[in-house]
């Protein structure tokens, strides 16, 4: 869960400056890809591989590397601690040293990690761990079902203020221990070395991610630990310590990150002895990588930076969707976006496709399902795409009662018609196009730039009609739609349709992924039917690995995480 | 003069807890807090959290409480880097203070010499052709000409490096440790001299303009000195005494960093800490480093008033 943090909305612009960088922070392992190297383009989603023509043509400063692997990274804040960072980037520099009991595969599915296998009872309320044999930290000692144990319960200390909210995962108990009216987790069980079992009160399909999380050394992070006293940590965010393939050996603050290979890692000594996450601006990042700095680096696709990465010669590029999407929110709580016609009439009034064109030149698509097109849910099946129709958008003000009064605007009840949008920079394309195709239809479009914390107050306050934000990294399908049940808490579009409250209660309510397909598609339909918010873009990377790297395949849910053990330099 | 000084003094402290107050409710009535930027949380443990941090307390009760541990030399712990202040300050901002002094020292000297030479040379071509230079300089905007030239000596001609502190992966100490940091620092330092020298360097010629058309000017001429002594000797002196009080407002800048420079060359320096603080609402950073400059900024002040006195006759401070 530690990608879905801070970084939560990406605004739509990755503007330039810094904030956008950081608070886009899990895209540098969000971004990309999910398959093969090469020759499997019938599964690739749309990924287009470029391989490297001239390898020749290498940087000097990248020949000479034998056994060095070199990532960029845009601003890591020298928190190396999992549930207590409060900057994204921090999340993936600690990714390298902490491993977790399961994770997600490139097709966004569990994959055990330190936990070589998990049984979940028939009713899908107890999950039991069973640990791999002989899996240790990066010290020697052996990673336990205790340590696994005191991780979560740290998460359910009252004095725990990270990002991660392990209530959502409900264990038996553990609001008890929180409340200091238990000693311990009812619920989590340590039955023998290697094997735990959690018992939880609630069905939730996340709940697998959240309880297998990295996993935290009882001997290292727990032999000060007292109940609700957690500052003793605050010395160990600089010296971490995990069960990860590479352990941390120094931090340049504001320059780089350097590691070592873990030689006790489960899967073997990683091939690459040395890894830096190297800092890095997305203005001169393709100079670095240009000028053999950098062996692996993420861009955002457009024409220019995909003929430049090509033109390079020594570069493999891998061109792919994002995993996740950009949307305008539509406040329904609203009296004049009650209606659903009007939210249709909105969509359709609006020139998505200029908007993606102008925004990704060539290398958008306009959205019309809130997931991103990697998903394993992505289903366009019965989907109304939405084509841009003022005829018809017209149509439906007018059915709706919102008749054209004086000077052109629409009027209902004697108010004009009129949708003040937020969005964070000036360069927004959706400014010029929506006010103009707006104004076609009768509607008064106002827009007004902020900073991000300000728009995201006014968007919790529901103090707004429109706002642009786009979404973090889609874990689960459920991450994105779950806010638009009545009544939760995070429903700043106030929507609320009955038959979508209980779809995403059934998403969320089977482990069986086939099951959970289903149950998605009907949902997109209904939110299709009923649009909630606008639906905007999905957007794509452009990702370069430095052509003597071999074994790097970054996938769309940990990035170059998942082959870190794997990449080895040609000689 | 002691008595002036004093009474400076006393002022100094009253100005100081003035602005930390309208700094504080300033940045506490910006929409938004530390919290709210995470919209992925729910509100009980948005709230939970803000309690968790003091967000939830009245402003007032939460600036006492903070001017109290301020007062004590604590100014609390990052919300973000989670970690103290004065140690994340400390980090970062000797990097910014190396490369704007550096750039400081270089800006005077060019402008001092290009200022005086073009006044004395008033319309030749030469004060055309710096008068030319100096504002084309001035002009361009610094993020594309801090790309333009990584572009020509980074990844062109290869001499300098793109960005960065030291070498990736250096393990350099001791003098080779100085020279790679020197290198680096070329590119940002020549910057933010090509950026700063203009105005300056107007500044120089214009004070020299005005003081050799003074009386005592044709008077040290007619007494048969030499034009070079006349210039620097006599007339330098009057003339870059107004550059006092500019030399004094550079202070602050020493420390608050090159916010753009810093994040097109990677420079690990304060400016970017402090851009982040503000735009994910970390009010101790914020606080501590908007207090640190204003201190430095009414210090400079009031150095350049006792300065000036020591050095202008003709101001008396009583």
């Amino acid at each position: 869960m530690k990608k879905s943090f801070k970084s939560f909305i990406s605004i739509i612009f990755l503007a330039m400056i810094l904030s956008a960088c950081a608070l886009d922070s899990s895209s540098s392992k969000q971004s990309a890809v999910p398959e093969k190297k090469v020759n499997t383009p019938a599964k690739d989603r749309g990924v287009k591989v470029f391989k490297a023509a001239n390898l020749s043509a290498l940087p000097e400063k990248a020949k000479s590397r034998k056994d060095l692997f070199i990532a960029g990274i845009s601003a890591p804040g020298g928190v190396f601690l999992p549930y207590f960072y409060e900057n994204g980037w921090d999340g993936n520099a600690t990714d390298p040293i902490f491993a977790p009991l399961v994770n997600l595969d490139k097709e966004g599915k569990p994959v055990g990690i330190l936990a070589d296998k998990w049984n979940i009872s028939s009713d899908q309320l107890t999950y039991t761990f069973h640990l791999r044999n002989g899996v240790t930290f990066s010290d020697g000692s052996p990673v336990t079902a205790d340590d696994v144990a005191f991780t979560l319960t740290l998460l359910h200390d009252p004095a725990y203020e990270g990002y991660q909210d392990i209530s959502l995962a409900a264990i038996q108990g553990g609001k008890e221990y929180k409340e200091g009216k238990a000693k311990t987790i009812e619920g989590i069980k340590v039955k023998n070395k290697q094997t735990i079992e959690i018992t939880t009160t609630e069905v939730n399909a996340k709940a697998l991610l959240l309880l297998g999380g990295q996993v935290l050394s009882k001997a290292y992070y727990g032999k000060d630990y007292e109940y609700g006293k957690l500052d003793y940590l605050k010395d160990l965010y600089s010296k971490p310590l995990g069960a990860g393939p590479y352990k941390f050996i120094k931090y340049v603050p504001g320059q780089e990150i350097r590691y070592e290979a873990n030689e006790h890692y489960y899967a073997g000594k990683p091939k690459t002895k040395n890894l830096i996450f190297k800092v890095i601006d997305t203005s001169t990042s393709l100079q670095l990588f240009e000028t053999g700095e950098l062996d692996y680096a993420s861009f955002s696709a457009d024409d220019d930076t995909v003929g430049q990465l090509q033109s390079l010669g020594f570069a493999n590029v891998r061109v792919g969707p994002v995993n996740d999407f950009g949307l305008i929110y539509v406040n329904n709580s609203r009296p004049q976006f009650k209606d659903k016609k009007v939210r249709q009439a909105l969509i359709y009034g609006l020139d998505r496709q200029k908007i993606v064109d102008v925004k990704f030149k060539s290398y958008g698509e306009v959205a019309n399902i809130p997931v991103s097109k990697v998903s394993w849910a992505y289903n366009d099946k019965g989907i109304n795409k939405y084509e841009f129709n003022a005829g018809k958008a017209k149509e439906l003000l007018d059915q709706a009662g919102w008749k054209a009064g004086k000077d052109g605007i629409r009027e209902k009840d004697g108010k004009p018609f009129v949708i003040h949008y937020l969005t964070r920079t000036a360069e927004d394309p959706i400014i010029p196009i929506a006010k103009e195709n707006y104004e076609d239809i009768g509607i008064k479009f106002e827009p007004e730039i902020m900073d991000f914390n300000a728009l995201v107050a006014k968007l919790n306050k529901k103090d707004y009609d429109f706002a642009s934000v786009s979404t973090s990294q889609i874990l689960d399908p459920s991450d994105p739609v779950e806010e638009f049940a009545t009544g939760n808490p995070n429903n700043a579009a106030g929507y609320s349709n009955p038959k979508v409250d209980e779809l995403i209660k059934k998403g969320l309510n089977t482990l069986d992924i086939e099951k959970r397909k289903e149950i998605y598609h009907e949902l997109y339909k209904e939110l299709n039917e009923d649009p909630p918010v606008i639906l905007v873009h999905y957007r794509q990377s452009a990702r370069a690995i430095s052509g003597q790297i071999k074994g790097l395949i970054p996938d769309n849910y940990t990035g170059i995480g998942a082959s870190l053990p794997n990449i080895s330099i040609k000689k | 003069m002691k008595q002036y000084v004093l009474q400076r003094f006393l002022q100094m402290i009253v100005i100081l807890f003035g602005t930390s107050f309208i700094i504080f409710f300033l940045f506490a009535i910006l929409p938004g807090d530390f919290i709210d930027s995470n919209i992925s949380l729910t509100p009980q443990r948005a709230q939970e959290l803000k309690s968790l941090y003091g967000l939830d307390q009245p402003i007032l009760h939460r600036y006492l409480n903070w001017l109290g541990n301020a007062l004590h030399g604590d100014f609390g712990y990052s919300l973000k880097h989670q970690e103290k202040v004065l140690s994340l300050l400390n980090k970062y901002v000797w990097n910014s203070f190396f490369v704007a002094i550096f750039a400081l020292i270089l800006t005077w000297s060019i402008a001092l010499l290009t200022g005086v030479l073009s006044a004395i040379k008033q319309y030749s071509w030469f004060d055309g052709a710096v008068t030319f230079l100096v504002f084309a300089a001035m002009s361009f905007p610094s993020f594309f000409i801090s790309l333009l030239f990584i572009k020509w000596f980074g990844v062109d001609l290869q001499i300098l490096p793109i960005g960065g502190m030291i070498e990736t992966g250096s393990e350099n100490t001791g003098v080779s440790y100085l020279l790679e940091v020197g290198k680096h620092m070329i590119l940002p330092v020549t910057i933010l001299t090509l950026l700063s020298v203009g105005s300056l360097t107007r500044y120089f010629r214009t004070g020299m303009l005005e003081v050799i058309r003074l009386d005592y000017i044709r008077t040290a001429r007619a007494k048969g000195l030499k034009e070079r002594v006349v210039i620097f000797k006599h007339a330098l002196k009057n003339a870059i005494l107004p550059a006092i009080t500019l030399l004094a407002f550079e202070l602050p800048g020493l420390f608050s960093g090159a916010i753009i420079m810093e994040q097109i060359f990677n420079w690990p320096g304060v400016g970017r800490i402090q851009l982040e603080s503000v735009s994910f609402r970390d009010y101790p950073v914020l606080m501590a480093f908007t207090m640190f400059l204003s201190c430095l900024t009414i210090i400079g002040n009031f150095l350049a008033d006792v300065t000036y006195a020591a050095v202008d006759p003709r101001i008396r401070l009583r």
